[in-house]
């Protein structure tokens, strides 16, 4: 397919389907978007201690995120520097060293290379080969925020703030409950025979599929409101480098309104030092609670609050998401459960529990999704469905307008509509087709790839 | 979850060939509802009590903590509730991830069963393989795993009072867990 072609389309929101599955646009995500966007690796939480690390991947770029022995995080290839053998088969543990089981090479859990078997016999010492100075590669740039760590490829990108812009307003919604911050359990992994950008795309807007697709959910009581269709009287806001959704609450009372989903006093205590006026008037005044979002291009959350005890009251969860792609026509998805450190161990337990019912790998909602989302995938391989363009104009009046007016009076940043509308799913694929159709690259070659051994410093705190 | 409580307890007395043939009568007839997709009748087979885990699998070094690395995350760790609403959806008209219904065959070998804590609770050990198939064209996906119950004597037959469940990978290969293991 021509990207020039598709991001004409896609700016009238009329997608071509093979967007879902097309190999040759899936090559240009590879070279253009995922080698320059920053990503999501990991939380803090996850590794607590010293010798702490995961493994996790930018596509098929492996990096460890380590916290080293002086407790500083450090984000290091998955590469002896000899013949590239991984370092680390583990996903998860705790070592003050990575040794190679190729040759033996040694590395710190700085990076830095320690250990190196017959270096004077091999290599003739230092003078022969520089040990010292050799160290597992670090991704150009790393950032924090939030407690989440991020990487990017692009030694020339904006800086993590600078890429989240306005959205970092509503990052706090999910991500900022306590001065100490949030812990995760988690991801749970699993493949889907899937396009990642259709997940990407639900989660930043589409509050239209959730009276249908999720129907099942409402019939079986798991919520206050009888009807999914509550869902219109939220508002959909996109701000800098991602867009939500969000569900209008009953009151104009900040409190209220958070007691009303399920947070318990001394949880709301916590948030009120940590929200900025603006974000308590979002919740209170105006009255709407962010549910769904993604930040471009692939990391997403969620926030609900649906009961976990027979004829309880509702319970909070919060979940991060990221849609790491395999393929054009496959996902692997890692689901976090998140939730403030300091909330009491009772509302932790109900609050995974009702994690677990609603979304990832078993949850009722997350089920019903991923049935749509691998059948999209699949129709659209089709010779002749790939070139059927998809209707993504909700909310757009002609191409010239839109049908609704932006919300006025709306606290956060960035535009919001009340009711039904593709605002963000647009927003979400404008973005995408130009990142892939261009200006191409630095250099302005095709198929140009970011450097990999940049400098370890970090970009943010 | 205590990792040492999926191995086979090594002071733990076999149960007798009678017991053997009721646990593995079972196991069949559960896999057998489940198959049909009789989700009331498997409900029946459950206590009221019951704990239904499948933590997470982990890849770590030797020596390293398994299951409790990653904040002890798991697929499914469920009580009668949360179950009886899963049923539920499945049984309604809208839920659309099994609708059409995957075609699935649960292979249950490997049975070993041991004296329980209690007289009336018996340990059960079983290897299992789960085939699902989805749609038309779509390869089958497979689910290979290992289950540690708890059956408990109510009257004259057995119920399942703790499921848990030590899944073969890492990453889930199967779109959903919209079937029970």
């Amino acid at each position: 397919m021509d990207i020039h072609q598709v991001r004409e389309q896609v700016e009238m929101g009329k997608i071509p389907a093979g967007v879902y599955s097309d190999p040759g646009l899936h090559q240009l995500e590879r070279d253009r978007l995922f080698s320059t966007s920053w990503q999501f690796l990991a939380h803090e939480s996850e590794i607590p201690n010293a010798g702490d690390y995961v493994v996790r991947r930018i596509l098929d770029d492996s990096f460890i995120v380590v916290r080293d022995e002086d407790c500083e995080i450090r984000v290091l290839l998955n590469m002896c520097r000899h013949r590239g053998m991984q370092v680390c088969r583990a996903e998860a543990g705790n070592a003050s060293h990575f040794r190679c089981p190729y040759h033996a090479w040694t590395y710190k859990n700085t990076g830095k290379l320690v250990g190196l078997p017959f270096h004077t016999e091999a290599y003739g010492g230092e003078s022969g080969f520089k040990k010292s100075q050799t160290s597992l590669a670090s991704p150009p740039r790393t950032g924090i925020t939030r407690g989440m760590i991020f990487a990017c490829l692009d030694p020339t990108a904006p800086s993590l703030d600078e890429s989240l812009g306005g959205f970092d307003f509503y990052l706090d919604l999910y991500m900022n409950h306590s001065e100490e911050g949030m812990e995760v359990r988690g991801p749970q992994r699993w493949l889907i025979q899937s396009n990642w950008k259709i997940g990407a795309e639900n989660f930043s807007g589409d509050s239209y599929h959730t009276p249908h697709t999720h129907v099942s959910v409402v019939e079986i009581g798991l919520f206050m409101e009888p009807k999914a269709n509550r869902r219109k009287e939220g508002a959909l806001y996109w701000a800098g480098a991602g867009g939500g959704t969000t569900y209008k609450l009953p009151t104009d009372d900040f409190d209220k309104n958070m007691a009303h989903i399920g947070y318990p006093e001394e949880m709301v205590a916590r948030i009120h030092d940590r929200w900025s006026a603006d974000q308590k008037k979002m919740v209170g005044e105006a009255g709407f609670m962010v549910s769904a979002a993604t930040i471009f291009p692939n990391l997403s959350f969620v926030h609900n609050w649906p009961r976990v005890h027979e004829g309880a009251h509702v319970v909070p969860f919060i979940s991060i998401r990221l849609w790491q792609p395999i393929s054009a026509t496959e996902t692997e998805v890692l689901s976090w459960f998140v939730v403030d450190q300091n909330a009491p161990q009772w509302y932790k337990d109900d609050s995974y529990k009702a994690y677990l019912m609603c979304f990832g790998s078993s949850g009722m909602f997350e089920q019903d999704d991923v049935e749509n989302w691998t059948s999209i995938t699949s129709v659209s391989k089709g010779r002749f469905s790939s070139q059927i363009e998809l209707d993504s104009t909700m909310g757009m009046g002609d191409v010239n307008g839109t049908l609704q007016e932006p919300l006025a009076g709306w606290p956060g940043p960035g535009e919001a509509h009340v009711g039904y509308g593709e605002y963000n799913q647009r927003a979400l694929l404008r973005r995408w087709a130009q990142a892939l159709s261009g200006p191409t690259a630095p250099n302005g070659k095709d198929g140009w790839r970011a450097p990999l051994n940049g400098d370890m410093a970090r970009t943010t705190s | 979850m205590n990792e040492q409580n999926l191995e086979s307890p090594d002071d733990a007395a076999l149960v007798d060939a009678t017991t053997h043939y009721e646990i593995s009568c079972f196991l069949s007839n559960e896999a057998a509802l489940l198959d049909a997709g009789h989700y009331s009748s498997w409900m029946s087979l459950l206590t009221e009590d019951i704990r239904y885990r499948m933590p997470i699998s982990v890849t770590v070094a030797r020596g390293d903590a398994g299951a409790e690395a990653l904040g002890g995350m798991a697929h499914f760790d469920e009580d009668y509730y949360s179950l009886d609403k899963r049923v539920a959806r499945l049984q309604g008209d809208h839920a659309w991830a099994e609708d059409p219904r995957s075609r699935t065959r649960r292979f249950i070998t490997n049975q070993r069963g041991f004296v329980g804590s209690t007289e009336d609770e018996y340990i059960a050990y079983s290897y299992l393989l789960v085939f699902r198939s989805r749609l038309d064209v779509r390869p089958p996906e497979w689910v290979s795993a290992q289950r540690r119950d708890v059956l408990r004597k109510v009257g004259t037959s057995l119920r399942l009072a703790r499921r848990d469940i030590t899944i073969d990978e890492a990453v889930l290969r199967t779109q959903n867990l919209a079937i029970f293991l």
